[in-house]
């Protein structure tokens, strides 16, 4: 490999990295509070001048959210996409989205606090990921991966079942508005504490799936493949897919449903670094904790009425990706 | 390195109405070193056998005694991957470092030494899935040599390849087998099957290891094709045939 392309792959994640923290500081510079990075380091440290603090209480468990969410789905999906070699893999590949929307719906309308609503929407993420691997565990289809997609998609369908009739039974003046809300998406619900407990299983996750690196390359090349290799396949692909739920439950459940990342993101990624699992995975989530930040501040600009993320993330990165996609396709 | 013994192996495959299928016992010693040519009419069960070996399929009776871990090759194009030919090379030490935080850049040295070796280390940068299937085939065999594997099933590597990417796969069979690995490989290119050092063939009903002068004799490809070859024995040629 020539030095450049070398340079360009293990630089990359670095430098995106770096590029979503100064995207943070930039954010909170130019909001109605604005704050210059030095004021916003000292205030991080607890002596920094009054506005610095407030903007940092106000706006940094929302950007800490963004940043944690939009970095848990697009792991989640550079690692689904790796692992089921299809570029169409995204987060919610198990049902882990429909499964955690059902269960936050679920808490709203017997009316749970916002802590024990994203309890909620976790476990009912994480329930519908096990329903789904358990389901692909009684086939005998080959590979595997198939009866996985096929298993998740009707786990996925039983938790949207669910949703509907949570929605048909809720209380249409109160409770139905919040539902709906929660689904569309959001970072502005987030408390602080809880963008951090959010920050616990995310890390696991992540430290799985990057552990997990040139592993993933060798499961990507199917079971057959990775067994003559002398890797023992099939608990590592468990391992690979509970890290996966695992973010995108938690994503899920402090942001609710916000499409669109895990997709874009991951592919994004892979134009600067390639395929391999080690260098994607890590980039793909600088590049997911960038885009949930933009969209963050996108969806602040149009007044005071904040739109959705959820609604935002796909209008914008729908016809991203297509333009992605277009242009990647004329480069070959 | 110990050598590969079955004893009364049965491959097959079961199926819940009984309607499987089996193959007749298998008893075989093969030493490190040797390269085994399998052949056998289309649907005798050669992939079967070698995913038995290769520990893909359980053996339906019988033992394999010898080394514990062996390398499958699927036939040409059955491999695909977006990333780059030497990384792919390089995974041939993944279950070597089946718990280490990663590869070493030790690995992807060997990995490029082995490319080197067949003579594809211009392809190291290439995305795999880009390569023809006889580039992609000489690439998986450069992985066998980085692989520490004792036995190599080789499941029909001259599928697809073109006589000199063909010539190329069965140079590099050779030494494989002379660092000491035992090679199985099938195929239906029967003058690759005279230069092994032993055949096994698998016909309807029968199995047996012979010599390829026995194994390639006029009756014995009747038993197992039902074709009349008038072929030299030992070279497949047909008499009078100038290359």
């Amino acid at each position: 490999m020539d030095p450049l392309k070398r340079f360009r792959a293990l630089a990359a994640p670095l430098a995106l990295a770096l590029l979503a923290l100064a995207a943070a500081a930039a954010v909170l510079a130019t909001g109605p509070l604005g704050v210059s990075p030095e004021q916003l380091i000292t205030a991080l440290f607890g002596h920094g001048p009054p506005e610095a603090e407030l903007a940092l209480s106000l706006r940094g468990p929302r950007l800490l959210a963004a940043m944690t969410c939009g970095a848990a789905l697009a792991g989640a999906g550079a690692g689904f996409q790796i692992l089921f070699r299809n570029p169409l893999a995204s987060p919610d590949l198990l049902g882990v989205t429909s499964g955690a929307g059902f269960g936050a719906a679920l808490a709203l309308l017997l009316g749970a606090g916002a802590l024990l609503t994203q309890g909620a929407a976790f476990a009912g993420g994480l329930a519908t990921g096990a329903v789904a691997i358990a389901c692909a565990a009684l086939t005998r289809s080959g590979d595997g991966r198939l009866a996985l997609i096929l298993c998740g998609i009707v786990a996925g369908a039983l938790a949207s079942a669910g949703l509907g009739l949570v929605i048909i039974v809720a209380e249409p003046y109160s409770q139905l508005p919040s539902i709906t809300y929660w689904l569309l998406g959001s970072f502005t619900r987030a408390t602080a504490g809880e963008a951090l407990l959010a920050l616990a299983p995310v890390g696991l996750g992540s430290a799985v799936l990057l552990w997990l690196g040139f592993r993933l390359d060798v499961l990507s090349l199917g079971d057959e493949q990775a067994r003559s290799l002398g890797l023992p396949a099939a608990p590592l692909r468990l391992l690979a897919l509970a890290a996966a739920a695992l973010m995108t439950s938690s994503a899920v459940a402090i942001a609710g449903i916000v499409g669109w990342i895990g997709l874009l993101a991951p592919h994004a990624a892979r134009r600067l670094v390639g395929d391999r699992a080690e260098r994607l995975i890590p980039s793909a989530m600088a590049m997911g904790a960038l885009f949930a930040l933009l969209l963050d501040r996108l969806s602040t600009a149009f007044g005071p009425a904040e739109l959705p993320v959820g609604l935002l993330s796909a209008a914008v990165g729908a016809p991203a990706f297509l333009a992605l996609f277009i242009a990647t396709s004329r480069r070959v | 390195m110990s050598a590969l013994v079955l004893d009364g192996l049965v491959a097959g495959r079961r199926s819940r109405t009984g309607a499987g299928f089996r193959l007749p016992p298998l008893d075989m010693t093969a030493s490190p070193g040797e390269v085994i040519a399998l052949i056998g009419p289309n649907g005798a069960g050669k992939t079967t056998l070698l995913k038995t070996l290769a520990g893909l399929i359980p053996p339906l009776a019988g033992r394999i005694d010898g080394p514990a871990s062996a390398a499958y090759l699927p036939p040409p194009g059955a491999v695909s991957a977006a990333f780059s030919a030497l990384h792919l090379t390089a995974l041939g030490r993944a279950g070597l470092r089946r718990w280490s935080p990663g590869l070493t850049p030790d690995d992807v040295e060997a990995a490029r030494a082995a490319l080197s070796r067949l003579d594809v280390l211009d392809l190291a940068d290439r995305p795999f899935d880009r390569l023809s299937s006889g580039q992609q085939q000489l690439v998986l065999i450069a992985r066998m040599f980085v692989q520490a594997a004792p036995v190599c099933l080789l499941d029909e590597p001259l599928a697809m390849l073109d006589p000199a990417h063909a010539q190329a796969v069965e140079a590099a069979v050779r030494p494989l087998a002379a660092e000491g690995r035992i090679v199985l490989a099938s195929t239906h290119h029967l003058p690759f099957a005279a230069r092994a050092d032993r055949i096994l063939a698998i016909g309807p009903d029968w199995i047996e290891v012979k010599t390829p002068a026995y194994a390639l004799g006029a009756d014995r490809i009747r038993a197992l094709f039902g074709v009349e070859t008038t072929g030299c024995p030992c070279c497949g040629q047909t008499p009078g045939f100038r290359p």
